[in-house]
């Protein structure tokens, strides 16, 4: 209670504080100097694209040979685990060429774009004037910022597919090839995603991912739970896909191409006329754009209004949700607006929207992570919250700090994802935190404890860790970057980076450590036959017969990997080190590179390295200080201040310091206070907090809410729909029908297989077609 | 004249081929006689590599790219024609001889059917090459005559004769009434312009316009033509005709005589629309086609929908069709890049048209029904219900091409009519557009409801089996297949499309007529009589 009253009214506090701060800084109207840097990063940032060897194009072909391979696998009936291995060649050979890519791309110098032309793929025209043709091939385009992407993708997706090798082991010769199908289909269509050349191939991975994650949300058919949730996923995403199609087409009309390369100079007048104070001089029409494709983005990267899909896709099989729903598909939102950064900057709005919505989601998300039970699903709104961050990354006008998020989100997300699934799996579907205790310390279980913790850190945001590295690199930027509203995004995000230390050492320290006890869940693979534990796989042999299975070989190894890789992800900071790690120097190769160059939101010096140096504690207590009372700051510097210090250096402690209180408070109540499996301290304070712990346990009724005001009225109006359809439409339909009938009707007469009579009708109708003839030339 | 042989080796071929069936096929030796389709497929096989080897652009031709399109089409639709074909005749004749009765040459017509269908496909294949009127009347000729005796043929032996035989006479005699009209039609030109030879009769346009006697005759040969692709008014005999012969012929009755049509109209309008320098046609001649194609489509669709046979309702669906294609001679060359071009339009839609309409008839002349005891071919939809099911190869073959015809994005048929959406929009002929996507739409009605029936299972066994000749399973699969392959890679064919659409424009130069023909180039119009500029 008391940690709750003190945090609202300086939260208010801060965004008043930062209201007027703003409105101070845009009266000041200093856009020179961002201007120089937006010429600069326009003419930098952008080289023309060479031709590249068509080898490329087989990073994406080869997760289609494990399409090909894998269908062959499930029509021969294939019962064994080589669709597996198939799918992990496959996918390994694709990880190989791209790091070739990644190398060949390094040897051209910096900045270097490549363009592979696989074949022509869309060639239309309807007319010869401006705007009347329509071209996309079936291109990749290849720059740093694809090769970041592409290496996690096909790496993780290599990786993953090894674990899922022995996770799905129950199904083979089942669902087994249909499982791997799906994986390799879902990399091919990431790769489209993230290697197009234009925004049509781009929204063919689009919809090619979205497929892929319903089909494999829906893996478990015959559950209802999956299924709903597999449509859910489906009718969400449809939303934003709709608005990222307007905003494909809108992009043709307007600029009539898709094609980025050919983009990037069309945009960048518009950009000129913001940058110089003539933001109202861009027409609706072209500022739109940014607004339409980000709701694409939002719908596929989880973000309000759209996130609910997410949570609910856990319903998928574990490997699935690593992969597709934590570490590569739901970043794709992220990379669209990376990879169309010049055009979020054509509008004065696109950014502080995006900002805005990813901190309020990463606020909401993390609040229902504190309160759920269920493992995974925790697990699933810390994904929606850290998406979030990655949104606000990009706002405040660092692409660098959201790709360098995305990076080693990739990698811890998807270690934390696969440990819980190591969890599920054994201990047959449980993944209620208060049936499992002291996981860590049980036979067999120590490198998934270690790997957990491993994650944990990173997510938490412990000093040193990876993901301290790249949430850090956010939050100062939020506190750098003026706009509107910034500082208080800034302040959303250092408290949601507190409460996510301690959602995630809550699942640690209930889960992992503490008292050796568990209750099996009711997944007893009584419907899987035997797989090699038959005998402790009786349903009614209940908790005293169960025996938690270890995971093996390949789930251990791809732990160890995923773990140690999350660990080394950190080193990626302190590469490049002029360019903000290994990182921002692939961001700022990219089109992604418009870093400080709005000039609308001011970005102050840009000076982005950190500089260690001073002590933490008095750090520590000026935060403590300012949470009380952040409404007496207003020492504005030239650029954004956090507490009249410099961000850039404050906030490694100030980060530091939140996380440790975080994790501090979950250690406090949850191993500390741990009094059973079921209980601990946090129980007994839940009561002083009154209904809001309910409220987040039920996901703040968002549901409800969405069922309430979407689908109830939608459900009345499809009925009305429906009546008036039945009566009106179908009448007309149907009228419209009886009309071809009923001249054919007339017509069939002459056809009565006489032949003379239809020797008639030629010669009559060729009289009648020369009379008309004659007629008309007279 | 000897240097037109040049151009004619595809055709050489197949009449070699042809000659060779004809003797073969009357072997008193069975394996001999089994070696007929060998010899027709490996002709047809040469003469598809000949004709992409044809020599492009000589003087004497109107549209002068398009023989390397237009032969190695036939003869490779034609090879597939071939495969449904197979078997469709002699089968019981052959089973008595096996069974010990003695080879009677006077009974067996193998050899007069294979020789025929290579004769009907060189015929198509001259139409191409022609250059006159005269050659091309010829070549007409040659296309459908064989095409009579292979209706009739097709029917020997099995339950319906009669009707076959009633086909094949209707078909002749209207066949016959057709060739009068656009062979009256042809001598009119003649005596119109003085000249045979379309470069000559374009020039003659070009120079001194249009006259009445001409244009009569224009009109006249080309309703005359329309008999071959089934346009209304000359439509007539399509259901009875396709009804009356078996799927395989049916199939060759969509296909052949409509590619030679459909090349006869566009060689036949190249005289008077672009070629004489006007970019878009007379408005008397392309007022008729507007009719012919709105008519056709129109016709066709509706009729379609009224059928509760098969074969009768994709005779009415092939007249739709070419009420399709019209509408891409409507448009015209545009300025020659694929998706404005009309003509490459036509072409690349005879292309899908023949794979996809063969498959349909493939799978039909697949299957077989008892009937008392014998057995019939497929009739109603209820015959092939639960295809999919019964025979899955079949029916999805059946599901692929029917959405093909349709015009299902994203499958070939699809991709066949946006270039004719593209190209008559880019012509400028909204409301020609408007009714042809109306049409689609009425098509959609008639087709959806075989994909359903294919697709949905049966409440009862409908006692369908497959006719026990696997080489017409492989051509129904094979057309499935190309179908969903051209939808991928059909960009190919859209180029080598685009190359044969390439026209010839021939510059006016009387006063009177030169007012809105704006000369191409400096040079043809300073040379009196040298006025060929080739357009791109």
């Amino acid at each position: 209670m008391t940690t709750l009253t003190h945090i609202i009214p300086s939260l208010v506090a801060s965004v008043t504080g930062s209201l007027v701060q703003d409105g101070h800084a845009d009266a000041a109207g200093e856009v020179g100097h961002a201007a120089e840097q937006v010429s600069h990063a326009v003419s930098q940032g952008i080289t023309p694209p060479v031709d590249g060897p068509l080898w490329i194009a087989l990073i994406p072909l080869l997760p289609i040979l494990g399409v090909v391979l894998t269908t062959l696998c499930a029509i021969f009936k294939v019962k064994s685990k080589l669709p597996a291995f198939l799918t992990v060649g496959c996918l390994a050979a694709s990880f190989g060429l791209t790091v070739a890519m990644y190398q060949h791309l390094s040897g051209m110098g910096p900045g270097s774009t490549v363009v592979v032309t696989a074949f022509e793929w869309f060639d239309l025209s309807w007319g010869a004037g401006e705007g009347q043709r329509f071209q996309a091939d079936f291109a990749f385009y290849v720059d740093t910022l694809t090769c970041l992407w592409m290496l996690f993708v096909t790496g993780l997706g290599t990786l993953i597919a090894l674990y899922a090798s022995e996770y799905m082991a129950q199904d083979v010769g089942k669902g087994y090839s249909r499982f791997f199908m799906a994986f390799n289909l879902f990399v091919f269509s990431m790769a489209c995603l993230v290697m197009g050349e234009n925004l049509l191939v781009l929204f063919l991975g689009w919809e090619g991912v979205g497929l892929c994650s319903y089909l494999l949300i829906g893996y478990f058919y015959k559950k209802p739970a999956a299924v709903e949730a597999a449509k859910k996923a489906f009718i969400v995403n449809r939303i934003g896909d709709l608005g990222l199609l307007l905003g494909i087409f809108l992009t043709f009309v307007k600029f009539g191409t898709v094609s980025y390369p050919e983009l990037w100079p069309l945009v960048e007048p518009y950009i000129q006329m913001v940058k110089s104070g003539h933001a109202g001089d861009v027409p609706l029409t072209v500022s739109l754009i940014p607004i339409l494709l980000m709701v694409g983005a939002f719908g596929k990267s989880a973000q309000l209004p759209l996130y609910v899909w997410l949570p609910d896709a856990m319903e998928g099989p574990t490997p699935v949700s690593a992969l597709i729903h934590a570490a590569t598909m739901v970043t794709a939102g992220v990379y669209l607006i990376a990879r169309m950064y010049p055009m979020f900057l054509v509008s004065e709005y696109a950014l502080p929207i995006v900002g805005w919505i990813g901190a309020l989601t990463a606020l909401l998300a993390a609040t229902i992570g504190m309160a759920q039970f269920d493992i995974k699903r925790i697990m699933a709104y810390s994904t929606v919250s850290q998406l979030g961050y990655m949104f606000c990354g990009l706002a405040v006008l660092s692409s660098t700090g959201a790709a360098f998020h995305v990076f080693t989100h990739a990698f811890f997300k998807a270690t934390l994802f696969l440990c819980c699934g190591a969890v599920m799996h054994g201990f047959a579907g449980q993944l209620d935190l208060r049936k499992l205790s002291g996981v860590a310390f049980m036979k067999g279980w120590g490198i998934v404890g270690i790997a957990m913790l491993v994650g944990c850190l990173n997510l938490a945001g412990f000093p040193f860790t990876a993901g301290f590295f790249s949430k850090d690199m956010i939050l100062a930027e939020s506190f750098v970057t003026a706009g509107p509203g910034y500082g208080a995004i800034g302040w959303i995000l250092l408290i949601t980076a507190g409460l996510t230390a301690y959602y995630t050492f809550r699942v640690f320290f209930r889960v992992f450590v503490g008292p050796k006890a568990f209750e099996p869940g009711d997944e007893l693979h009584e419907d899987h036959g035997d797989d090699g534990h038959g005998d402790e796989s009786r349903p009614e042999a209940g908790a005293t017969k169960f025996h938690p299975h270890a995971p093996g070989l390949a789930v251990n190894l791809v732990l160890g990997i995923l773990a140690l890789a999350s660990i080394v992800a950190a080193g990626a900071y302190f590469v490049d080190k002029e360019d903000h790690g290994w990182v921002g120097r692939l961001v700022h190769e990219s089109s992604a590179n418009y870093t400080g160059s709005a000039a609308f939101l001011e970005h102050g010096d840009g000076a982005h390295r950190l500089e260690a140096g001073a002590t933490g504690d008095g750090e520590a207590g000026a935060v403590e200080h300012g949470e009380a009372g952040a409404a007496g700051h207003g020492a504005a510097a030239a650029h954004g201040s956090f507490l009249g210090m410099d961000p850039h250096k404050a906030m490694y402690y100030v980060s530091s310091v939140v996380g440790l209180i975080g994790i501090g408070a979950a250690f406090y109540l949850h191993y500390l206070g741990r009094t059973t499996a079921a209980r601990s301290k946090a129980d007994d304070l839940l009561p002083a907090l009154g209904p809001i712990p309910r409220w987040a346990q039920h996901k703040w009724y968002v549901d409800e809410f969405y069922n309430a005001v979407i689908v109830v009225p939608l459900r009345v109006l499809a009925h009305v729909f429906h009546a008036i359809d039945r009566l009106l439409v179908d009448g007309v339909v149907n009228l419209a029908g009886v009309l071809p009938r009923f001249v054919g009707s007339r017509i069939r007469p002459w056809q009565n297989g006489v032949m003379h009579g239809y020797a008639v009708g030629m010669v009559g109708g060729l009289a009648l077609l020369i009379a008309a003839v004659v007629l008309l030339s007279m | 004249m000897i240097e037109r042989i040049g151009y004619l080796w595809p055709e050489i071929v197949l009449f070699i081929g042809a000659c060779l069936t004809m003797v073969i096929g009357l072997s008193p030796n069975a394996d001999m006689r089994k070696q007929t389709g060998l010899i027709a497929g490996v002709s047809l096989l040469i003469a598809a590599a000949l004709g992409l080897a044809t020599p492009a652009a000589p003087t004497w031709a109107i549209l002068p790219g398009i023989m390397p399109f237009a032969k190695p089409l036939i003869a490779l639709v034609g090879l597939l024609l071939l495969l449904v074909n197979i078997g469709s005749v002699d089968r019981d004749e052959e089973a008595a001889i096996a069974a010990g009765k003695p080879f009677n040459p006077l009974r067996v017509t193998g050899a007069e059917f294979y020789a025929f269908f290579l004769f009907s496909l060189m015929g198509a294949m001259l139409c191409a090459t022609a250059g006159d009127l005269i050659w091309l009347f010829l070549a007409l000729e040659l296309t459908s005559l064989p095409t009579y005796v292979m209706v009739v043929l097709s029917g020997r032996g099995k339950k319906g004769f009669d009707r076959s035989q009633e086909a094949g006479v209707k078909y002749f005699f209207l066949g016959a009434l057709g060739a009068g009209i656009f062979l009256y039609g042809f001598a009119l030109l003649y005596g119109g312009t003085g000249t045979t030879q379309f470069v000559e009769i374009a020039q003659h346009f070009a120079a001194h316009g249009m006259n009445p006697i001409a244009t009569v005759g224009l009109v006249l040969a080309l309703v005359g033509v329309s008999f071959k692709i089934a346009a209304v008014p000359m439509h007539f005999y399509t259901a009875d005709v396709y009804q009356g012969s078996s799927g395989g012929v049916a199939a060759f009755l969509a296909f052949v005589p409509k590619t030679a049509g459909m090349i006869s109209i566009l060689l036949l309008v190249s005289t008077v629309g672009w070629a004489a320098g006007q970019g878009s046609l007379p408005p008397a001649i392309e007022s008729l086609l507007w009719a012919l194609a709105v008519l056709t489509m129109t016709v066709g669709n509706v009729l379609a929908l009224l059928q509760s046979s098969l074969k009768r309702m994709l005779a009415y669906s092939s007249i739709a069709h070419s009420g399709y294609m019209l509408v891409g001679v409507i448009a015209g060359p545009g300025d020659g890049s694929f998706v404005s071009s009309g003509i490459a339009a036509v072409l690349f839609y005879l292309l899908c048209y023949g794979v996809m309409s063969t498959g349909v008839f493939a799978v039909l002349a697949s299957l077989e029904r008892k009937s008392g005891g014998e057995a019939v071919e497929v009739e109603s939809l209820d015959d092939i219900k639960g295809l999919c099911r019964s025979h899955p190869w079949l029916g999805w073959s059946m599901v692929i091409c029917m959405l093909s015809l349709l015009g299902f994005p994203p499958i070939l048929g699809f991709f066949g009519k946006v270039p004719l959406f593209t190209s008559a929009l880019g012509a400028g002929h909204v409301v020609l557009v408007v009714i042809l996507a109306l049409n689609s739409a009425i098509a959609a009605f008639y087709y959806l409801r075989v994909v359903a029936g294919v697709m949905i299972d049966p409440e009862s066994d409908s006692g369908v089996r497959d006719t026990g000749v696997p080489a017409r399973v492989i051509a129904a699969v094979i057309s499935g297949v190309l179908v969903l392959g051209l939808s991928v890679f059909g960009n190919v064919f859209m180029g080598s499309g685009e190359k044969a659409a390439e026209v010839r424009r021939f510059v006016g130069q009387s006063d009177e007529h030169d007012t809105d023909s704006v000369p191409l180039d400096e040079h043809s119009e300073a040379a009196e009589d040298e006025h060929h500029a080739v357009s791109h």
